[in-house]
C-alpha cells in the first residue's frame, strides 16, 4: 500500500461541508428551545447604577430577563481565563512569575456585568425569549442607568499617572510588568555597539472576523443535574474546565459539545461570556436557551487580536553584526484578563532567525476599555518578526549596508544547532540561509531593478520586501490520543486537538492508514465532545499534528505491541516470532498472517492473554511536554503602489516554509494562502477604529471593517515547502498553520517602505490603507516643495 | 403572517410565516435547509447566498414572501454527497475549503457567475467573488475551483455564460 503521509489527498470532510450537512452550531436545535439576546454596554466604562427589567419582562413572549447579580445569587462566580499561560520551555510553570507591580493580576471575568462596564458591548443583562425577535425586542426595553466614566483604550495612555483606572487590582492598569533576559550583558553590549538603532512599532488590533459568528446552546437536565453546552471553540476540554468552576460544579456534570467550527484562529480557544451566560440561563429558565450572535456583536464582543506597541533597539558593531537587542513590548490586553499568551510568544521568539549574544525585554500586560484581546493567529510571534526585520530594514539603511546582507551576516547558521536563544528557546533544526536564498532566486530578487524601472514607466512605484521568521513550540502542553480497533473493520480515533478547518479528519486518517496498515476509510476520527474527549489541549499553535501526530504514533505503535501476543496464539507461533506488516501480524516461518479486526474479534471473545477482562482492543497515548519543533521560512513581497491614489498592489508574492514534514501538502499550502490573507489584511486593510476621544467603536460591521477579498490577494504567489525535518518527533513535522500569517506584515512593510523609499518618513500605521499611503506622498512631496 | 409558496431545490413548499421572516429564515428554519448560513447582516459576507429564479442571491436580504412564486435553489440543491454537483466537486478537488462556513453561498455565487461568464479569467473571478468573504482560504484555491469548475461544465457540454437553473 503506498504511503498516504505526504500525499495531497482531498479532504474527507468535504463532501459533508460542500453538500450542505455540515453542522455548525447554530444549525443544531434542542426541543422546547427558548431564545437569548444581550443588551450590551453602550459605554466604554461606566458605573451601573440600577437596572430596571420590569419593562422587559412585561414584553411578549419574554422568559426571563438576567442580571450579573441573578448569576451571583445563584452562588456562581467569574471565569478564570488563566491568563498567564504555561511557559514555552519550563512548561509546568506560568510564563510569567514576576512583576514591578508585585502582582500577576488575575480578574474573575462575570458573564454579566455587574456594578461597572469596561468595554462597549460588554453583556450586561441576557434577555430569554420564546423566539428571537421577542428577546430582541425586549432587549430596547430594559432600563440601564448608567454614570459614565472616564476611558482608556491606548494601552500606552493607560499607563500613565491619571489615567482612567479599570480594576483596583492593577494599579496603572498594569496586569504585570516584567524585565526579563540578560540585563547586565545587554548593557555591556548597547555601551560598545558602533550602530544603535531604535524604532517603535505599532502593531494594529485586529477583528477575529471567522466566518461563523459564535453561538452557543445551553441546557439543563434537573434530573442528573446536568449542564449541556454546544457551541463552536477550538478545543471542549478548556470549556469545559473553565465554565464548571465558574459555575461551581464538578467537571464531570457539564458536557461539552463542539461541531463544525467556522475559524478558530486563535481567539475561539478562550471561553466567553456569553456562552456561559446561556448555559447558566438554560438552568435558571428551565429550558434550553440558544444565542446567536450578529456581526456587529461579534465586532464588540468577540475576542480581539494584536494590539502591541514595540519599542525596539538594537546594537551593532562596525561590521553589522548583532551586539544584543532590548524590546519593550506592550501589549494591549482590553477590559479583562482574558490572555498574556502574545506576550509570552512574542518575547521568547524576538531575537528570531538571527544570532543574538544579547537580549532583554521589558513587557507590559496593560488593561483598556477595548474588547479584550486573545491569542490571534500567530499570537505575539507575527508581532516579533514584524519588528525584527522592520528593523533590520530600517539598520541596513542607517549604516549604508544592503538589506540581504546584512540578514546574511546575522543569521543562524545550521552548524550553530542545537541553538540556544538568548531568550532561553531551543532551535534544534532550520536551514534559515537557505530557506532566504531559495525565496531570493524564486522572487527573482536580483532581477527586481528592472521591473522597477518597467512599472515607473507605467507611473508606479515598486518595492520588494523581504521577512525571515521562527515559530515556537507552545499552546497547551497536554493532549491524549485513544484508539480502538472493532472486529467490524474499523478503527476509532478519539484526539482532543479538533478541527476547526484544518482537515484533521483527513490527515490524522493518513498518518493512521500508514502506521497500521490499514485503509484510510476504516478509520474515523471523532473529536470535540467531552463526553468521550477526557483530556485535550485543542487547537492552536500548531500544536495538533506536533503532539497529536506524536501520540497517533505511540498509540498505534502500542496496538501492534498488544496485538502481538494475541496475534501469535491465533498463529501457533512466539510472540516474539510475530512481524506486523500492512495491517496484518505475520508469522514469517509459516507465512500465515491474522488481520488487525480479526485481532480484535478475538480479544472481543477471549480476552488478551493472561488479561481475559481486557474485551477491547484499544491503546491510549497521552504526553504533557513540550516537542521541539519550530516551522520557519521566508516571504518575499513584491508590491506596486499607485502615487495617485496611494492604492497597492501586490504583483507577486513567494514564501518558503519549513513545515517539517507535510501530511499533506495540499493543506499546509492552504493554511499559508489563509494566512497570507490575514496578513495583508492587517497590513493594509484591517482598520479597527475606536475613538481615542469618546471611546466608541467605530467598525461595527464588514462595512467598516476591511477584510480581505479575492482580489486583494497576490498576482502571482509562489509558495514552495522546504523540509528540514525536526528529530523531536516521530512524524518530523514542525507546523504550517501560522507560517502563512508570520513573516506577512514584515514582508509586505518593508516592500511598501522600499517603494516610498523617501516619502516613508517615519513609521506608516498599520493599517497603510489607501488613503494613508496617498496622506504621506502628499506630504513628502508637499516638504519638498 | 403571509402565506408564501415557491418551489425549493425543485420541491413545492408552502408556508403562513410572519411578514417580517426573511428568506434565509425560512430556508434555515421552517426547512431545515440550513446548509445556508449567515454570516453577517449587512449582506456584506455572502455566506447566505442561493439562487432565486436563476440569479445569485442574498437570502438574508430577501423577504421570503418577496421570493413568493419564484424558485430557490440552495446548497443542498447543487448535489447531495453522492451525487456532487461540479461546482461543489471543483472545491474537494482544489481544496476550495477549510472551515466549510463561508462555502455554499461562495459555491452559489460561482454557480450563478458560471451561468454568466462564458470566459472566466483572473480578475473576471475576483470580481464575481467580491461579494463573498472567506477568511480561510485566502481565496487561490477557490479562484482555482471556478477554473476547474468551469472546464468540468464544458466538458459534461455545459456550455458556460448559458443559464443552466431556473
Amino acid at each position: 500500500m503506498d504511503k498516504l503521509v505526504g500525499q495531497p489527498l482531498p479532504r474527507a470532510e468535504d463532501i459533508r461541508l460542500v453538500s450542505g450537512k455540515g453542522r455548525y452550531t447554530d444549525d443544531v436545535n434542542l426541543p422546547g428551545q427558548a431564545y437569548g439576546a444581550f443588551v450590551r454596554s453602550p459605554h466604554p466604562h461606566a458605573a451601573i447604577r440600577a437596572i430596571d427589567v420590569q419593562a422587559a419582562l412585561e414584553s411578549p413572549g419574554v422568559i426571563a430577563v438576567l442580571r450579573g447579580q441573578d448569576y451571583l445569587d445563584d452562588g456562581h462566580q467569574g471565569m478564570d481565563h488563566i491568563p498567564n499561560p504555561a511557559d514555552a520551555v519550563a512548561f509546568r510553570e506560568r510564563a510569567f512569575s514576576q512583576s514591578s507591580t508585585g502582582v500577576i493580576f488575575n480578574q474573575r471575568h462575570l458573564p454579566l456585568a455587574v456594578d461597572r462596564v469596561r468595554h462597549v458591548g460588554e453583556p450586561v443583562v441576557l434577555v430569554v425569549a420564546r423566539s428571537v425577535r421577542e428577546a430582541r425586542d425586549a432587549c430596547e426595553r430594559v432600563e440601564i442607568d448608567y454614570d459614565p466614566l472616564p476611558a482608556v483604550v491606548d494601552a500606552v495612555q493607560a499607563m500613565e499617572e491619571g489615567a482612567p483606572q479599570l480594576w483596583a487590582g492593577a494599579p496603572r492598569n498594569l496586569c504585570f510588568q516584567a524585565r526579563i533576559g540578560e540585563e547586565e550583558a545587554v548593557r555591556r553590549a548597547f555601551a560598545r555597539a558602533r550602530h544603535v538603532v531604535r524604532h517603535e512599532f505599532r502593531n494594529s488590533r485586529v477583528v477575529n472576523c471567522q466566518m461563523e459568528p459564535r453561538s452557543a446552546l445551553g441546557s439543563y437536565d434537573p434530573r442528573t443535574g446536568e449542564y449541556l453546552l454546544i457551541a463552536g471553540s477550538q478545543g471542549v476540554n478548556r470549556q469545559q474546565l473553565c465554565m464548571a468552576d465558574a459555575l461551581r460544579i464538578p467537571p464531570e456534570r457539564l458536557r461539552v459539545v463542539s461541531y463544525d467550527v467556522g475559524g478558530g484562529f486563535g481567539p475561539r480557544s478562550c471561553v466567553n461570556p456569553d456562552q456561559l451566560a446561556v448555559l447558566w440561563a438554560a438552568r435558571r429558565v428551565g429550558c434550553p436557551v440558544k444565542w446567536t450572535s450578529d456581526r456587529n456583536e461579534a465586532f464588540l464582543a468577540d475576542y480581539q487580536g494584536r494590539d502591541q506597541v514595540i519599542r525596539a533597539a538594537m546594537a551593532f558593531d562596525e561590521d553589522g553584526r548583532i551586539l544584543a537587542m532590548d524590546n519593550e513590548i506592550i501589549g494591549n490586553v482590553g477590559a479583562h484578563t482574558v490572555s498574556y499568551v502574545p506576550l509570552a510568544n512574542g518575547s521568547r521568539i524576538m531575537t528570531t532567525v538571527y544570532h543574538v549574544p544579547a537580549a532583554a525585554a521589558t513587557l507590559s500586560a496593560v488593561l483598556t476599555n477595548t474588547p479584550p484581546t486573545g491569542p490571534y493567529r500567530g499570537a505575539g510571534r507575527p508581532e516579533a518578526t514584524h519588528a525584527m526585520e522592520r528593523m533590520l530594514d530600517i539598520a541596513a539603511r542607517q549604516l549604508g549596508m544592503d538589506r540581504i546582507e546584512l540578514r546574511r551576516r546575522n543569521l543562524i547558521r545550521p552548524q550553530q544547532m542545537p541553538y540556544r536563544s538568548p531568550m532561553g528557546l531551543t532551535y534544534d533544526s532550520g536551514q534559515f540561509a537557505a530557506n532566504m536564498e531559495r525565496a531570493l532566486a524564486v522572487a527573482e530578487w536580483d532581477d527586481a531593478p528592472a521591473r522597477r524601472q518597467a512599472a515607473r514607466a507605467r507611473g508606479k512605484w515598486l518595492g520588494l520586501g523581504l521577512a525571515n521568521y521562527v515559530e515556537s513550540p507552545v499552546g497547551a502542553p497536554r493532549e491524549r490520543v485513544e484508539l480502538t480497533v472493532a472486529p467490524d473493520g474499523t478503527i476509532d480515533c478519539v484526539v482532543g486537538t479538533q478541527s476547526t478547518g484544518q482537515g484533521h479528519e483527513t490527515t490524522f486518517r493518513q498518518v493512521l492508514a500508514d502506521e497500521l496498515g490499514v485503509p484510510f476509510d476504516a478509520i474515523a476520527v471523532r473529536t470535540g465532545d467531552t463526553a468521550f474527549v477526557k483530556v485535550g489541549g485543542g487547537s492552536h499553535s500548531d500544536r495538533s499534528m506536533r503532539l497529536g501526530g506524536q501520540l497517533l504514533v505511540e498509540a498505534a505503535a502500542q496496538l501492534r505491541t498488544a496485538g502481538a501476543p494475541v496475534a501469535a496464539a491465533m498463529l501457533k507461533c512466539g510472540t516474539e516470532d510475530v512481524r506486523f506488516e500492512q495491517g496484518r501480524f505475520v508469522d514469517p516461518a509459516s507465512s500465515r498472517a491474522v488481520g488487525l479486526f480479526e485481532v480484535a474479534a478475538r480479544i472481543e471473545r477471549d480476552g488478551v492473554p493472561g488479561q481475559a477482562d481486557v474485551r477491547r482492543y484499544s491503546a491510549a497515548a497521552e504526553f504533557n511536554g513540550r516537542i521541539p519543533a519550530h516551522p520557519t521560512g521566508t516571504a518575499v513581497c513584491e508590491l506596486e503602489v499607485d502615487p495617485d491614489t496611494g492604492d497597492v498592489e501586490i504583483v507577486r508574492y513567494t514564501s518558503i516554509d519549513d513545515v517539517g514534514r507535510p501530511i499533506n501538502p495540499q493543506i499546509v499550502e492552504g493554511q499559508v494562502h489563509g494566512g497570507l490573507a490575514q496578513g495583508i489584511g492587517q497590513a493594509l486593510l484591517e482598520d479597527y477604529q475606536i475613538d481615542p476621544e469618546s471611546g466608541q467603536v467605530f467598525s461595527g460591521s464588514y462595512m467598516d471593517y476591511g477584510v480581505a477579498r479575492a482580489g486583494v490577494m497576490p498576482a502571482r504567489l509562489d509558495v514552495e515547502l522546504t523540509e528540514d525535518r525536526t528529530q523531536g518527533n516521530a512524524l518530523g513535522v514542525k507546523g504550517g498553520g501560522e507560517s502563512g500569517i508570520t513573516p506577512a506584515t514584515a514582508a509586505i512593510f518593508n516592500a511598501l517602505a522600499d517603494a516610498l523609499g523617501d516619502c516613508w518618513d517615519g513609521e506608516l500605521p498599520m493599517p497603510a490603507t489607501a488613503p494613508v499611503i496617498w496622506e504621506a506622498i502628499r506630504r513628502a512631496q508637499g516638504a519638498q516643495q | 403572517m403571509i402565506k408564501v409558496e415557491l418551489r425549493v431545490n425543485g420541491q413545492p413548499v408552502s408556508r403562513e410565516v410572519d411578514d417580517r421572516t426573511l428568506l434565509v429564515e425560512l430556508l434555515r428554519g421552517e426547512l431545515g435547509l440550513t446548509g445556508t448560513h449567515v454570516g453577517c447582516d449587512t449582506s456584506q459576507c455572502g455566506a447566505c447566498t442561493v439562487k432565486l429564479d436563476g440569479a445569485a442571491v442574498k437570502s438574508c436580504s430577501v423577504l421570503a414572501a418577496q421570493a413568493s412564486g419564484g424558485d430557490v435553489l440552495t446548497v443542498e440543491g447543487l448535489g447531495g454527497p453522492d451525487g456532487l454537483g461540479e461546482v461543489q466537486q471543483a472545491f474537494v478537488a482544489c481544496h476550495g475549503l477549510q472551515c466549510g462556513f463561508c462555502t455554499p453561498g461562495m459555491m452559489m455565487a460561482i454557480d450563478y457567475y458560471l451561468d454568466t461568464d462564458g470566459s472566466p479569467d483572473d480578475e473576471r473571478i475576483h470580481r464575481a467573488l467580491e461579494g463573498n468573504i472567506c477568511r480561510c482560504t485566502g481565496y487561490v484555491n477557490i479562484v482555482r475551483a471556478v477554473k476547474h469548475a468551469a472546464q468540468a461544465r464544458i466538458a459534461a457540454g455545459k456550455p458556460l455564460g448559458k443559464a443552466n437553473h431556473g
